[in-house]
């Protein structure tokens, strides 16, 4: 099966690529997420409620909502940044790209590992600007918080599209689809995966090393 | 609701009770988080392990007891799908009384797109959930969020509205945008969540500024006849041309360029008051534009009048509501006749007539008398001649000043 793939690109001063992904990732797990479910006995099941909080960004005139789960905020977080030191260090290429990858989980024979089928993967470009003055900072501001209000309207209209969306699991069969190590939100499996060069040569890159991993992991 | 078909026949008593609670609580809840969102604080709601009864659709949406009232209030508590659209309306009003509508969220069914398969309980239920996180995410982008983040008691606060019925947008102003949310197909329809929003904002800090407080003043004593809240009336009709819509202001000198012959070339144009000596002039005709939307008020039998006897024309004003109106060529320039209460009609046109003067200074001489290409040329012919034979001049003057510059 091929996963959806949506792929935004966005111009940005180096200290707003925290943010500027932060509220498109946080966007879409908020849709990608759903309540903690509670079993009970005889298979039934209750599901929890998700709350969420308005984050204002400091760098970007734009506030985005996410789900008002610390764990998953700091988890999140902790990706992106290291996506946002390479991108912008010293040595740092000045373009690359981050994507949000959901997946469901294959059981696959004893002993090899579960095997993962994305099925929807989001995908934010970068190219890094630098600005001379408060004046250019205070237009870029602006502009990100535009560009950002394009990707969200983009996001919900994704969200809203009948499309595929793993079948909700059985108990057991629980873990293949949500991630369930959150005690407040459950979301979708999801993995974040960045490429600092150019993007033609990491998309190419990362096939070949995924197939070669995939190929030793059988 | 009536013309349904094979759908609402399959569809189970059940599952039409459960679908009219489902959708009666997705417009509860979507008109909260429109509230909640232009309340100008940040919303932080908790992730609960177990659902209560009033967490629906597995979100934490706050109830506010005046907003559910006012939307119960709309809603009337009959079977709410066939009582859709539902709006929420947001406008802005500030402290001197001025309001202005920003955007209207509209939550509607399309009776012809339904889809009797689908799972009222489960599929229904979920994905009225996703609209809803859909309309927390898009509540926070669109413009009016950001302003209603920065509203206050001293400058101007926002409102809204709820009401059901097909969405009233004509007071969004020119261009204003529109933004599909979400929709979702049920047994009985399409629902759809839309948003309209203002995209010109015409109230803002920087056109409060010093020149026209000094006439946007003269409404203390009317309210209602804000001259910016007639101003998006008069925007309803789209398919009016541009220069149907133009309007002149109360005291403009609507026909400045017919008296511009008039005047012998020597006379300097446009001398403050010269107005009052020229011709009396008909008002172009009247603007095939459009009704107000409210009832137009009286105003003291001045509104109809063309010529003040003042030697002023003053064109009718289309929304017969009061003789505001506008400059034409100034987008955000607002012009009211002034009012004064217990004075004579129109005691202040000649302070109006001397103000506009001043305002829309006469096109320059430049622009009107453009020489010929051959004449520049000559003109740059002769210039370089004259600085070649005052070359001599030049050279002098150099050696002085070098000379001078030493003996410093």
């Amino acid at each position: 099966m091929n996963a959806r793939s949506q792929i935004f690109e966005l111009t940005v001063e180096g200290r707003q690529v925290d943010e500027a992904v932060a509220s498109i990732f946080h966007t879409v797990l908020f849709h990608r997420s759903v309540g903690k479910f509670q079993y009970k006995q005889e298979g039934s099941y209750s599901v929890g409620t998700i709350g969420y909080a308005d984050v204002d960004c400091d760098f970007i005139d734009f506030t985005y909502v996410c789900c008002s789960s610390d764990d998953l905020d700091r988890n999140l977080k902790r990706e992106i940044s290291v996506f946002s030191e390479a991108l912008r260090g010293n040595d740092g290429p000045g373009s690359g790209q981050i994507s949000l990858e959901f997946f469901q989980k294959k059981k696959n024979r004893w002993p090899f590992q579960p095997e993962r089928i994305p099925w929807e993967v989001w995908t934010v470009r970068l190219e890094l600007i630098k600005l001379n003055n408060e004046h250019e900072r205070q237009v870029c501001r602006e502009r990100v918080g535009d560009m950002l209000t394009e990707k969200i309207l983009y996001i919900a209209e994704v969200m809203n599209r009948h499309d595929y969306v793993p079948k909700m699991p059985n108990q057991s069969e629980l873990d293949l689809i949500f991630d369930t190590s959150y005690a407040d939100v459950q979301p979708y499996l999801f993995r974040v995966g960045f490429a600092t060069s150019t993007p033609t040569n990491t998309s190419v890159g990362t096939t070949v090393k995924k197939l070669i991993k995939e190929t030793l992991s059988l | 609701m009536y013309t349904l078909n094979m759908a609402t026949v399959k569809l189970s008593i059940q599952d039409k009770k459960d679908l009219d609670k489902f959708t009666k609580f997705l417009a509860l809840k979507a008109a909260q988080i429109i509230v909640q969102s232009r309340l100008g604080e940040k919303v932080q709601t908790k992730c609960k392990p177990h659902s209560s009864g009033t967490d629906w659709f597995n979100l934490a949406i706050r109830d506010l007891p005046e907003v559910l009232a006012e939307a119960k209030r709309a809603l009337c508590g009959e079977v709410v799908t066939a009582r859709l659209p539902l709006c929420v309306e947001i406008s802005l009003r500030t402290v001197e009384g001025d309001s202005m509508m920003l955007e209207t969220w509209c939550l509607g069914v399309l009776p012809e797109q339904c889809d009797p398969s689908v799972r009222v309980t489960y599929t229904v239920y979920n994905r009225m959930g996703i609209l809803l996180k859909s309309l927390v995410s898009v509540t926070r982008v669109t413009p009016a969020y950001k302003l209603s983040r920065r509203q206050g008691p001293d400058s101007y606060v926002i409102c809204y509205r709820i009401y059901m019925g097909e969405p009233q947008l004509h007071n969004l102003g020119e261009g204003y945008n529109q933004v599909r949310v979400g929709q979702l197909c049920t047994p009985v329809g399409t629902l759809h969540l839309s948003v309209s929003y203002r995209t010109k904002m015409t109230i803002s800090p920087q056109n409060t500024g010093r020149d026209n407080s000094i006439m946007l003043k003269s409404d203390h004593f009317h309210p209602d006849l804000s001259p910016k809240h007639l101003r998006y009336q008069q925007s309803e009709d789209n398919s009016a041309s541009l220069s149907d819509t133009i309007k002149v202001g109360a005291f403009a000198d609507s026909c400045r360029q017919q008296q511009i012959p008039l005047e012998p070339e020597l006379e300097i144009p446009n001398v403050p008051f010269s107005s009052l000596l020229a011709p009396r002039q008909q008002s172009p005709p009247r603007p095939s534009s459009v009704q107000p939307a409210e009832p137009p008020v009286e105003t003291g039998g001045g509104a109809e009048v063309e010529d003040d006897g003042n030697g002023n024309v003053t064109p009718r004003c289309d929304s017969r509501r009061s003789s505001c109106s506008m400059v034409s060529n100034n987008e955000d320039f607002i012009m009211v006749d002034l009012k004064t209460p217990f004075a004579t009609t129109n005691a202040n046109s000649e302070l109006g007539a001397f103000y506009l003067e001043c305002q829309s200074a006469p096109q320059l001489k430049t622009f009107s008398e453009q020489p010929t290409l051959a004449e520049q040329v000559g003109d740059i012919t002769k210039t370089l001649e004259a600085f070649e034979t005052s070359m001599q001049e030049y050279d002098e003057m150099l050696n002085s000043l070098c000379l001078s510059d030493n003996n410093n």
